[in-house]
């Protein structure tokens, strides 16, 4: 018996039903005078009664899956304080490397060295947020608002050094409060704002 | 439909800066992309890994994303290309692969009401030579045999997600399909099942 010319595609996509209702039409009857593909469409149905039956055993584990959205958190924050940890790093390194291409030259050293720490000092040290006041407003209003800027920021330091320092959310609800508690922070922004803060300080130290 | 508007107002409300949309976000698909990348990988710890991974990831992209597909053909993108690294890191380490402490098989799979234990041993062990079979597939016919039948993703998205054309999704399902015939065959030809 010669075996049927169709293609055994058309039997595999009837069989997993993805086959338009036109072109579901038009094979089943064909499928009315031709063995051969009866044949095919059984075997893959088969195939898939199997494989469908394997696959439904798989069953997700309850834990993990309640512990996603924090661990998904615990690691955006284990990467910030990674990206900071390696930046102070690459900042040490460079300036050791910086120091060491100028060993010969002892004065030469002090200068540029004196130079570098005063150029970073400058940068590391300028405002996060640009006053803008006009010149019409008090000495007394301008301090109160540096006074107000620096709690505000101290506050944020505080609250993301804490939220980072954090290795035991071992809670959905302690989540629930670290997130309340960091309630607008901006993850992307977090880097930034911390490596500023903490390379300053080793900066301070270090000098 | 409505789901892939809610998907989208959801991202836009992220990029807006509320967080909480990301974490429904999360809430719905975490299941999916799980159980997409327990499938793939077979192993409930470094599925559980990726999964963190997808999410982290799609966290630090979301910002600059555009809707040109459905978040979620992204999001399985994503998991998608996690596999494929997966798999290379494990063809380049295999005496890791050895070591690993694979959870046994049988916890896979869930226990339920059955009567007869032998009956029961039986059914997972034919349930775990049937997902050998499905294992045994290439990884691209792999992903899409999966991703098709047991993520419900249409041809197109599935093309979307492996970033290849949809003839050529349709190709590597057929020939998954053929390669499970001829491995599952002797089964039901022996009267196994
Ligand atoms: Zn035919």
């Amino acid at each position: 018996m010669p075996k049927c010319k169709k293609s055994e595609g058309q039997a595999i996509d009837y069989a997993s039903k993805l086959l338009s209702t036109t072109e579901g039409e038009a094979f089943e009857q064909h499928l009315k005078n031709c063995s051969d593909c009866n044949q095919a469409v059984e075997s893959f149905t088969t195939v898939l009664n199997l494989t469908d039956m394997a696959e439904k055993e798989v069953t997700l584990p309850e834990v993990a899956l309640r512990d996603i959205e924090m661990n998904v958190y615990k690691r955006l924050a284990a990467t910030q304080e990674e990206s900071l940890f390696s930046r102070v790093r690459a900042y040490f390194a460079n300036l050791e490397s910086l120091l060491q291409w100028h060993k010969t030259a002892a004065a030469s050293t002090l200068v540029i060295s004196l130079i570098t720490a005063a150029v970073l000092f400058g940068e590391l040290y300028q405002p996060e947020v640009r006053l803008q006041l006009t010149e019409s407003q008090s000495a007394d209003a301008r301090i109160e608002q540096y006074f107000q800027q620096d709690i505000q920021r101290h506050l944020d330091d505080a609250m993301i050094t804490h939220h980072l320092r954090n290795d035991a959310w071992e809670t959905e609800s302690h989540l629930e409060r670290v997130k309340e508690q960091t309630q607008g922070t901006n993850w992307m922004k977090v880097p930034q704002t911390l490596s500023f803060n903490k390379t300053t300080n080793e900066v301070a130290k270090g000098y | 439909m409505d789901k892939l508007i809610d998907d989208e107002m959801l991202v836009a409300q992220f990029q807006a800066g509320r967080q909480n949309a990301f974490d429904e976000l999360m809430k719905r698909y975490k299941s999916k992309i799980f159980s997409y990348l327990l499938r793939s990988v077979r192993n409930y710890e470094d599925a559980e890994d990726i999964t963190i991974e997808v999410f982290f990831k799609a966290y630090r992209a979301l910002e600059n994303w555009q809707p040109k597909a459905k978040f979620s053909t992204w999001l399985y993108k994503i998991a998608a290309n996690l596999v494929i690294d997966y798999h290379r890191a494990k063809a380049r380490h295999p005496v890791y692969a050895l070591e690993d402490m694979e959870i046994p098989e049988a916890n896979l799979v869930a226990t339920d009401q059955y009567s007869n234990p032998v009956k029961e041993l039986e059914e997972k062990e034919l349930g775990r030579i049937i997902r050998d079979a499905v294992d045994q597939l290439s990884p691209k016919q792999k992903a899409v045999f999966i991703l098709n039948r047991y993520e419900g993703l249409q041809l197109k998205e599935v093309a979307e997600t492996l970033g290849m054309a949809e003839g050529t999704v349709k190709i590597h399902l057929h020939r998954a399909m053929k390669r499970l015939q001829t491995i599952l065959n002797p089964l039901w030809e022996n009267n196994d099942i």
